[in-house]
């Protein structure tokens, strides 16, 4: 077991999206190289933990601190472009190419053409899709997995240390999904990134997380390794972990 | 068709410059229109509050009637005035909507997911607006400059009433001289123009949002290159090359003659060269072009003057006529030279059999049978006091219902087709013996004098010495008969007001008359 080098903490944050509280006073860290998933039902201020992380949105108490510094004290443009971003949506680029799409930050942070190309090519592999076929092909010549896995490799082009996924596996169909997982533990054994993933399915965070905490009612009310969530005593937790048993 | 063809071979220089003319306007009005609409569009999509009001101006903007539009712009200075700046100003206006409108709603219509993972990506807003939002929106954008260029090909041949040039020009001619295969002259290289912009812009704006950017992007910047360099060369056509004496006329076929009378005579005798804005759009136009140096010489008639421009009160005293015209032109920096020679007063026209069949041949006995009889008149005549409000008082006429308001280029057919059975025309008229129509005797001296006469900015005339000189060899040598003989080889014989002017020139100089 490596040390224990918190990478992002959130220290008592509580934080509102329009005038919803969503965050009440949670307190986590996530060390480096380590995964946590974050899981509770929909509504429950997941996505407003990530948006935190990336200075999308702010705090209206407590801090959330990113290797070290709060993330007020970073510039947002250089916060941003140091940590991936996976979405549920994906979000490509439907007007680049998948190598445009995947090079993004690469070309914003003014990397030479060839070491980009390299870059891709390098990403492609790391995801699973052959250069040759992939690299020139359009966002909607792609099925549901392989943009998935695009959006991989563009969160990981500019080898950034902490990568934040919003349901990423969540739209896929279940057999592409157990596919994806299984590549996540190939990829994450390979780069070992500092993690924080957001889903509502209790399945995907045993599957994939190291540690997970439990949001209800934007409260965090567990966090812990699975097998020990097994044992927890609180009520969503329970209903969470019975909900797998039950599928 | 081969009339057409024959017309088209013919005119080819001059068919040539008015296409290269109507492609630069359009040009030039587009690619300002996006220059404007598209920041504009951003805003509108960035803040909706802003962004509605300025919708709702361009909308607003679009309802108003192009000639009506015109209207409005002509007494502005710098963007207003005739010719192509005021065409080109309101083509801008109408060019925007379809702008504004397609930008906001491309941007709006982005998958919020885009935009997020853009943000997260850390790029700066511009760098978002400027690497996935407009590459995005683009095909929506290219869809509305599509709009924009198709109506503006359109709105652009109606700009030639007010002197901007291009096809419009064979369009109006060919209504003043009631002569389809003109009309189809401008009309058919217009519709031309405006369906291969049209399949041009669709080309681009299919390869665009087929997100093939390296192959179908050369298709589209292909198609977008044909159309920069069409552009480019008619506009470099339409520059004009020097310093002409810029001859205009209103829009009917006497006045057209007269322009090319004009015209042909300042080339023929002061050897100056000339820049014919024929057909421009009734009196008030011609005048404040007159005034503001626009134009420099057009002929007026005097009891036009008196009325209409100066709104002084009718008098049937044609020499007191002229003379107060001379001295209010005069004050306005306007040279008012001698007359042509022939007195155009309105004509009241019945069609010939019913003149026959009634025995018509008097105001006073039109009278009678007026409350039987629709009528139908030019606007000017309906809203001038010497017009159709003075005359009915003056004969004590009223018609089966109040007179119908109708386009001057149209009235004597109308009146042959009958579908009005009273119009007033000129008396000079081509059409009159043409189509077979009578025009009734002025038995109590209703009308005034409508003496021919040219108006010359003065300042013109002190720059070139022998522009008075050329204009006056036409002092005195047209009569009403000659005029009439003129409208009938244009409006009946289908002949071109150039030759036709020409010919009666070559007369003069010979010493015929």
């Amino acid at each position: 077991m490596l040390e224990f080098r918190p990478m992002i903490e959130f220290a008592g944050v509580t934080a509102a999206r329009g005038a919803r509280e969503v965050l009440h006073d949670v307190t986590f860290a996530v060390g480096a190289g380590e995964t946590v998933a974050l899981v509770g039902p929909s509504g429950a201020g997941k996505s407003t933990a990530l948006r935190l992380v990336l200075r999308l949105n702010e705090p209206i108490a407590g801090r959330v601190v990113v290797d070290g510094r709060d993330t007020r004290e970073w510039n947002p443009i250089t916060l941003r472009r140091r940590t991936g971003y996976v979405l549920q949506d994906v979000g490509l680029f439907p007007h680049m190419s998948v190598t445009a799409n995947i090079a993004s930050i690469p070309a914003l942070d003014g990397w030479t053409r060839q070491r980009r190309q390299a870059r891709v090519e390098e990403m492609l592999a790391l995801v699973g899709l052959d250069p040759a076929t992939f690299a020139e092909r359009w966002p909607d010549e792609l099925s549901g997995g392989q943009r998935q896995r695009v959006g991989v490799a563009r969160a990981l082009a500019a080898d950034p240390p902490v990568l934040l996924m919003d349901e990423p596996f969540g739209a896929l169909d279940p057999i592409t999904r157990l596919e994806l997982h299984r590549e996540f533990r190939r990829i994450q054994a390979a780069v070992r990134k500092t993690i924080l993933l957001v889903t509502h399915d209790m399945r995907e965070a045993f599957a994939l997380a190291d540690r997970i905490g439990v949001l209800d009612d934007g409260r965090l009310v567990a966090l812990d390794t699975p097998g020990a969530l097994h044992r927890s005593t609180h009520p969503t937790a329970r209903l969470l972990v019975e909900s797998m048993a039950g599928l | 068709m081969s009339e057409l063809l024959g017309f088209w071979r013919s005119h080819a220089s001059e068919l040539a410059a008015l296409f290269a003319q109507h492609v630069a306007l359009v040009a030039v009005s587009t690619l300002v229109a996006v220059a404007v609409g598209v920041p504009l569009g951003i805003l509108a999509a960035r803040r909706p509050r802003v962004g509605g009001p300025v919708t709702a101006v361009a909308n607003i903007v679009q309802t108003i009637p192009s000639l009506a539009l015109f209207g409005f712009l002509l007494p502005l200075p710098l963007i207003g005035g005739i010719g192509a700046r005021t065409a080109v100003t309101a083509l801008i206006l109408y060019a925007l909507l379809p702008v504004i409108r397609t930008t906001s709603a491309g941007l709006r219509a982005i998958d919020p997911a885009i935009l997020d993972a853009a943000d997260a990506m850390g790029m700066t807003p511009r760098q978002r607006l400027a690497r996935v939002e407009l590459p995005v929106a683009l095909p929506a954008i290219v869809a509305g400059i599509r709009v924009a260029t198709v109506v503006g090909v359109g709105t652009v041949t109606i700009a030639a009433a007010i002197g901007a040039g291009g096809l419009g020009e064979y369009i109006y001619r060919g209504l003043s001289m009631v002569d389809a295969t003109v009309i189809l002259a401008g009309a058919i290289p217009a519709a031309a123009l405006a369906l291969v912009a049209d399949a041009l812009l669709l080309l681009a704006e299919r390869q665009l949002s087929a997100r093939r950017r390296t192959r179908g992007g050369s298709r589209a910047a292909v198609a977008l290159a044909v159309l920069v360099a069409l552009a480019g060369g008619a506009m470099f056509a339409a520059i004009p090359r020097e310093e002409q004496i810029v001859v205009g006329s209103k829009n009917f076929t006497e006045q057209v003659i007269l322009g090319e009378l004009v015209a042909q005579a300042i080339e023929r005798y002061a050897g100056l060269p000339v820049d014919r804005r024929l057909n421009l759009g009734g009196t008030f136009i011609c005048d404040r072009a007159l005034r503001s140096g626009d134009i420099d010489v057009y002929v007026e008639y005097s009891g036009t003057a008196l009325t209409a421009v100066f709104k002084q009160p009718v008098d049937r005293n044609a020499q007191r006529v002229l003379d107060t015209v001379r001295h209010l032109y005069a004050d306005g920096g306007v040279t008012m030279l001698a007359p042509l020679g022939f007195d155009n007063t309105f004509a009241i026209l019945v069609r010939g059999a019913d003149a026959r069949a009634r025995g018509l041949r008097s105001l006073s006995q039109l009278a009678g049978v007026a409350p039987e009889w629709h009528a139908a008149f030019g606007y000017e005549f309906l809203e001038r006091t010497d017009g159709y409000p003075g005359l009915a008082a003056a004969y004590g006429l009223r018609f089966r219902d109040p007179p119908r308001v109708m386009d001057l280029t149209l009235i004597y057919r109308a009146l042959a087709d009958k579908q009005v059975d009273v119009v007033a025309g000129d008396a000079t008229a081509g059409l009159i013996e043409a189509l077979d129509l009578v025009a009734l005797a002025d038995d109590r001296r209703y009308f005034p004098p409508y003496d021919a006469v040219p108006l010359v900015h003065a300042a013109t005339l002190l720059a070139h010495p022998r522009l008075r000189a050329a204009l006056d060899r036409l002092a005195g040598r047209i009569d009403a008969a000659a005029m009439r003989r003129m409208n009938h080889a244009v409006d009946g014989r289908r002949r071109d007001p150039a030759d036709v002017a020409r010919e009666f020139l070559d007369s003069v100089d010979r010493g015929v008359r």
